[in-house]
């Protein structure tokens, strides 16, 4: 008998692969990359007093406009996904809502587990594990603060009350705070951690080993990769 | 404390505008169309063409009308919120205290207008869109008072209502003032800027209540201001660098348990 978990999207080496970001998903989360980036340094010159020589004059000038530019393209990023990936921006988005014991469970042993390697304490994760979902969660409710407040130190300078102007300032720096940390966060975990080198590869190529998927996202292999497999399983087709 | 600073004498001034003239003249501002109001106040607010004015001011008491006459500009607030807000230090506060303006280090941010509590300096926005804009404010004559001079508004002042040298000497005169006025009659003449925002550079005398010239009776430095500063920018620092040792001590105790991929297992 024929199993369910055969090849799925190709092979690398000895392991099978599967599928776990779209081409639309892998773009948004790039430009999102890239948006944020900029948006972060330029935002910095401001912020830090002791950067505050890129501030001035021309160089501030242009660091202000370079930040309106890659604003649009931050607000445009998650459009990108909207449009061309409807299904996966709704399941993600739903996802990163939906918190519960397990999540609670993998932030406790977090720490044990990326600094030991303790196997066996992570309850099984969804398409994205807790942290992952921590960080998306962020970064969602900051994107809506930031698009609120920076448009309002846009185009409401000067015709906004000073108070609405200055709480503005305030929050969009809290936005920063809060996306910055798990920014960085992030980055550590698929850029220097030992474990999650597949991590930042399936976000360029589309896929992950099923030994990953199963090891760090078990219950969306089990409930999503492998139900989408066994109902376009056919045995007796000719592929 | 500004050791410097400006008198303004309203119970001297006669409302010629002199003053709002000489400052145009001397910084080359251009005069801008102004529209009949009902007022003989012309202009009615300060602009990036207009850093100093004289404010008219209808004021009843005892059943009596008095016209007021406010010389207005920048107070050079030794707790200057627009210093502590600007992020490209155009705006400092000189060695002898007074609010200096750079215009080359402005990057039109703006932060400064929606932090003064005395709502003075002004953005001359260019584009909205760009964000290209240029905040202008009264700098005390900058490039006159570090060269000896006094500032052109004071030099031309026919009345001597303007007056301008060491603070110290200043508060003087303006508590002599304060007391030779009482002395004809005018019970609630008094001084303005003594203390205020830890001292100003422009100081007052004033022979009404503050509120009465369109004045801030206790002016405070905005509470935002302090919150953005005292709360977010430490938050900021606090954060990150709680995060980096975070990170630093797992990737060390990483590299001691030697883990690795699961696809290298
Ligand atoms: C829709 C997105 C955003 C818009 C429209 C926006 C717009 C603005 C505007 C208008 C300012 C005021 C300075 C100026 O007038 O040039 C500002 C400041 C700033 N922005 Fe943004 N921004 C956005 C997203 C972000 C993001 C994602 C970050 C960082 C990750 C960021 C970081 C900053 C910082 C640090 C400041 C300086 C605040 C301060 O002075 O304390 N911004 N932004």
């Amino acid at each position: 008998m024929a199993t369910i978990t055969m090849p799925l999207a190709g092979v690398r080496g000895r392991q099978v692969l599967v599928v776990r970001f779209t081409a639309a998903e892998r773009a948004a989360h790039w430009v999102h990359f890239v948006a944020f980036s900029v948006l972060l340094v330029t935002g910095m010159f401001i912020y830090l007093p002791w950067l505050h020589a890129f501030a001035g004059g021309a160089a501030g000038e242009a660091s202000r406009l370079i930040h309106r530019g890659a604003a649009v393209l931050f607000i445009a990023a998650p459009l990108v996904y909207l449009v061309f990936s409807p299904r996966e921006f709704l399941y993600s988005l739903k996802e990163s809502f939906t918190w519960g014991a397990d999540d609670v469970g993998w932030l406790k042993n977090a720490w044990g587990y990326y600094s030991q390697g303790k196997l066996g304490t992570m309850p099984p994760q969804g398409k994205y594990n807790s942290g992952q979902k921590l960080n998306a969660l962020t970064q969602i409710i900051s994107f809506g603060l930031f698009v609120i407040t920076g448009l309002i130190m846009w185009f409401g300078k000067g015709s906004v009350p000073s108070n609405v102007f200055l709480a503005s300032v305030i929050v969009h720096d809290l936005a920063v705070i809060a996306t910055v940390l798990l920014f960085m966060l992030h980055l550590y975990l698929v850029v220097l951690h030992p474990m999650m080198r597949e991590s930042i590869t399936s976000m360029f190529e589309g896929t992950v080993t099923r030994a990953f998927a199963e090891e760090h996202h078990g219950k969306w292999y089990s409930e999503r990769v492998l139900r989408k497999r066994e109902e376009e399983f056919d045995p007796l087709s000719k592929k | 404390m500004s050791s410097i600073a400006m008198l303004v004498d309203t119970s001297k001034c006669t409302a010629c505008r002199g003053c709002q003239i000489a400052c145009k003249q001397w910084w080359d501002l251009a005069a801008t169309r102004t529209k009949q109001t009902g007022s003989y106040e012309n202009p009615r607010d300060l602009s990036p063409e207009t850093w100093s004015r004289v404010t008219f001011n209808e004021y009843e008491a005892g059943g009596k009308l008095q016209w007021l006459f406010l010389n207005l500009g920048c107070m050079h607030c030794t707790q200057a919120a627009c210093v502590d807000v600007c992020p490209t230090g155009a705006l400092q506060h000189n060695d002898t205290g007074f609010v200096s303006l750079d215009r080359e280090q402005c990057n039109g941010c703006g932060y400064c207008v929606e932090a003064c509590p005395f709502r003075i300096p002004r953005l001359d926005v260019v584009n909205t869109l760009t964000g290209e804009a240029k905040a202008s404010k009264c700098t005390l004559c900058q490039d006159r008072v570090t060269n000896g001079l006094t500032p052109a508004c004071v030099k031309t002042c026919p009345p001597g209502a303007l007056q301008f040298g060491d603070r110290t000497a200043m508060l003087s005169v303006a508590r002599k003032r304060v007391d030779t006025l009482k002395a004809q009659g005018v019970a609630q003449a008094r001084t303005y800027g003594e203390t205020e925002l830890g001292g100003l550079g422009r100081l007052y005398v004033l022979t009404a209540p503050p509120t009465a010239y369109g004045l801030p009776e206790a002016p405070e430095y905005p509470a935002l201001v302090n919150l953005w500063h005292n709360l977010a920018q430490p938050l900021g620092y606090a954060g990150a660098g709680l995060m980096t040792a975070g990170l630093a001590v797992n990737w060390l105790l990483t590299r001691r348990a030697r883990l690795s991929n699961v696809e290298e297992k």
